[in-house]
């Protein structure tokens, strides 16, 4: 199986892992990945917030680059590019006028039929079925709560994906690695995303009520498919534990991450050393 | 909250707002589940329900002063939930691009400073530096040593390397800055 690619750019540098982690499983599930030839930033939050024009260029010609490549389908990890590429070409796809000003910009036609995968969509594509088979190392005994964040299903009008409020495609491949999966109330709550400079007060805010939940209901680590969420919740504990007078240091993995333990790599391969609170003390429940 | 005069400009701002955004405002209930639901609504930031009363009130001044369009992390909640499926990040970029032509100061000048380095960054190498635009951010703001204990530590893990922050080492890509060119170019001719 082939499919194409967009890492986005956190994924080159602080979302390192979830990029090593996401191709290391998709090499044992016999996936290839190709990735998108020259491809750009996606313009993310800022151009969506300044600029509706250019927020749109920037996503279709990612979008045309695709396209140009012959691809049919592209795998996006990263849910805020997931999001941007899909909505662009929805867009573009309902306004006509849109569409010749955007190619005219990008100076390249699009024909508006890549399909763009998140990394839960894809992996359901792939079949739980397939990747249960390649289980060496069940996850029996560890106790995970899954975390959507916001951009993988929300809105429910631009992504078509899951239950926006209570999803389970996340939940189902967990069970499928031999893990306990417990239930919350903040599956796809906001973690405070792009704030984290500008109003990190927020974010501790909102992500110490995530880590807060996690802690009081006993889980050994809270897995997330999205680097912001990541960040935010790996980096913002000591502050949280300050605010909500308690000390809180719960991991945050990747769900490639649990998919690669589970399928025999190491924790270097997958980057498991890489994170502010240490998932390998827990993991060894499981090693 | 100041009820319509029906003055001419009133009617003007609401139906551009309606126009741009493609969101039809008039629909909104009141109802208030957007603001319910809204992580960044608080105290000091309005939310969407009164963002929405601003502009229906032709209140332009005041929408256009709204921190909550600024805070906006465009995470759809809002937008799920409506009952008339008004999408509020759609209405935010139409805010900010109508402050920005107007000169209006920006409310939350932390959250648009760092959104206008990301866009300098993406506009000077195709793709965003992420530490240096962290960076750059923390030293406009004069905080340069916030997070540094941090960036430290996943330094030493291995998880980010120096190399990223350097200044140096990007390279620019000539589509992307064609692009940001003709978007200005395409706003110029507005």
């Amino acid at each position: 199986m082939k499919v194409g690619y967009y890492p986005g750019c956190s994924l080159e540098v602080t979302g390192s892992a979830y990029n090593h982690s996401t191709q290391k499983v998709c090499e044992a599930l016999d996936v290839e990945l190709q990735e998108i030839p020259g491809w750009s930033c996606c313009g993310s939050s800022p151009a969506l917030k300044m600029d509706g024009l250019l927020s749109t260029a920037l996503a279709a010609h990612n979008l045309a680059l695709g396209e140009k490549a012959n691809l049919k389908d592209v795998l996006i990890p990263c849910p805020f590019c997931y999001r941007r590429l899909l909505s662009s070409q929805d867009e573009i796809k309902a306004d006509g006028n849109l569409k010749t000003k955007v190619e005219g910009i990008i100076e390249a036609g699009l024909s508006g039929d890549l399909k763009v995968l998140n990394l839960l969509e894809f992996l359901h594509r792939v079949g739980l079925n397939r990747i249960k088979a390649n289980v060496v190392n069940p996850l029996i005994g560890l106790k995970v709560l899954p975390y959507y964040g916001c951009y993988l299903l929300k809105p429910a009008g631009v992504t078509h994906f899951d239950d926006p409020e209570n999803p389970t495609s996340m939940d189902k491949v967990l069970e499928s690695l031999g893990a306990k999966v417990l239930d919350w109330d903040f599956k796809a709550e906001c973690c405070g995303s792009g704030l984290s400079l500008s109003k990190t007060e927020k974010v501790v805010e909102l992500s110490g009520r995530l880590i807060r939940e996690a802690v009081w209901r006993g889980a050994d680590a809270i897995v997330v498919v999205c680097q912001l969420c990541h960040a935010n919740l790996d980096m913002r504990q000591k502050e949280a534990s300050k605010m909500y007078g308690s000390k809180y240091r719960i991991p945050i993995v990747y769900l490639t991450q649990l998919m690669g333990v589970a399928y025999g790599f190491s924790n270097e391969a997958l980057g498991l050393n890489h994170h502010l609170v240490s998932p390998q003390r827990v993991l060894k429940k499981v090693r | 909250m100041v009820r319509r005069t029906g003055q001419p400009e009133e009617r003007e701002f609401l139906s551009r707002v309606i126009r741009e955004s493609g969101q039809n405002l008039l629909e909104c209930l009141q109802c208030g589940k957007c603001s319910g639901g809204c992580p960044i609504t608080s105290e000091e930031v309005g939310g969407p329900r009164r963002m929405i009363a601003e502009i229906l009130a032709g209140m332009k001044q005041e929408a256009l002063e709204d921190p909550t369009w600024w805070y906006c992390v465009s995470c759809g909640t809002c937008a799920t939930r409506c009952p008339v499926e008004i999408n509020v990040y759609k209405v935010a970029t139409v805010l900010c691009e109508m402050a920005e032509k107007e000169k209006v100061a920006a409310s939350e000048p932390g959250i648009h400073r760092f959104e206008a380095l990301f866009l300098k960054s993406v506009r000077n190498n195709g793709r965003v530096r992420e530490l240096q635009t962290a960076m750059a951010y923390n030293i406009r703001s004069w905080k340069p040593l916030k997070d540094a204990g941090k960036g430290m530590m996943l330094m030493i893990k291995g998880a980010i390397s120096p190399m990223n922050m350097l200044p140096t080492g990007g390279k620019e890509d000539a589509m992307v800055s064609r692009i940001f060119n003709r978007v200005e170019q395409e706003k110029d001719g507005e």
